[in-house]
């Protein structure tokens, strides 16, 4: 598959992560109380979390449409969501009924499977990325 | 490959801070930093009873906690009957009294949640959450 191709993925996940952030930027109380919900960490530490995730989201998202930083926020981007992937699976397995927040209110009555899916889509297309950067730095290495 | 992304994730990392910590001293005053409650939205078990009459006490639990016990005169009104169990307490609600809604204890969300639905759907004033919910209630009885 061509360059143009994982270029306009690259920032098509990017861009997902900018739009993300930014809807969560704009009412960190009510993600907050998203965060809160999953019962895994203190009030006061998530709604730090709140505060300072969405941030981090449209910086690493914006590393990835501008490739500076590109690695850095694409290995970020693919344990965040590998790591609210698990958080999930376990809120659903301890019962609890969830809300992510990701996507702000307009995620807000997606069903478990619909958020799975979207999550795990999201996760393979960063590690393709990924997985496609480490190749390319080898061949690079290689080279020189 | 490795130590550049971990250099680069770093830097993102610390970047990320500089808007975070503008955006919370921002909203500095408009969140309850070590509550989910507001400190005004609380309400101790013995500011509760000191209302006597003027309170009506509303019980976010499922239907078989409240069953199995609740306090006395309290509504059973919870998320997972919203719209059946809403028109059967409005109708006991009336102006000037105060609305003192419980859970199963503090960290329990239903409360919290039952009380932002009572102010933002029911249009309801003066909605408040028990501090340390059923549990506090029992332990002062």
């Amino acid at each position: 598959m061509g360059k143009l191709f994982w270029r306009i993925l690259g920032i098509a996940v990017g861009g997902i992560f900018v739009y993300a952030g930014m809807l969560k930027v704009l009412d960190p109380v009510q993600f907050g109380l998203d965060i809160d919900n999953y019962k895994m960490l203190p009030w006061f530490v998530s709604v730090r979390l709140a505060f300072y995730l969405p941030w981090l989201e449209i910086l690493c998202g914006l590393a990835i449409i501008l490739r500076v930083l590109y690695r850095g926020g694409l290995s970020i981007l693919t344990l965040l969501v590998l790591v609210f992937i698990g958080a999930t699976v376990a809120a659903k397995a301890r019962g609890l009924d969830i809300t992510c927040g990701c996507f702000g209110h307009a995620s807000q009555h997606w069903s478990f499977a619909q958020h799975m899916a979207i999550d795990l889509v999201i996760f393979v297309a960063l590690v393709a990325l990924l997985w496609i950067e480490v190749i390319r730095g080898a061949h690079h290495d290689q080279k020189s | 490959m490795k130590f550049r992304a971990v250099r680069e994730a770093i830097i993102l990392i610390a970047l990320a801070s500089l808007p975070a910590i503008g955006h919370g001293f921002y909203f500095r005053d408009k969140v309850s930093w070590q509550s989910s409650i507001p400190a005004a939205e609380l309400v101790t078990v013995e500011q509760a009873r000191a209302w006597g009459d003027s309170a009506t006490w509303v019980d976010a639990r499922p239907d078989d906690e409240f069953a199995h016990d609740h306090v006395p005169g309290a509504f059973s009104l919870n998320e997972d009957r919203w719209n059946e169990l809403l028109p059967q307490f409005l109708p006991n609600w009336l102006p000037g009294r105060k609305i003192v809604v419980y859970c199963n204890a503090q960290s329990c969300n239903a409360a919290r949640d039952v009380a932002k639905r009572l102010r933002d759907e029911a249009q309801l004033q003066d909605v408040y959450v028990l501090q340390g919910g059923w549990e506090e209630w029992l332990k002062k009885k």
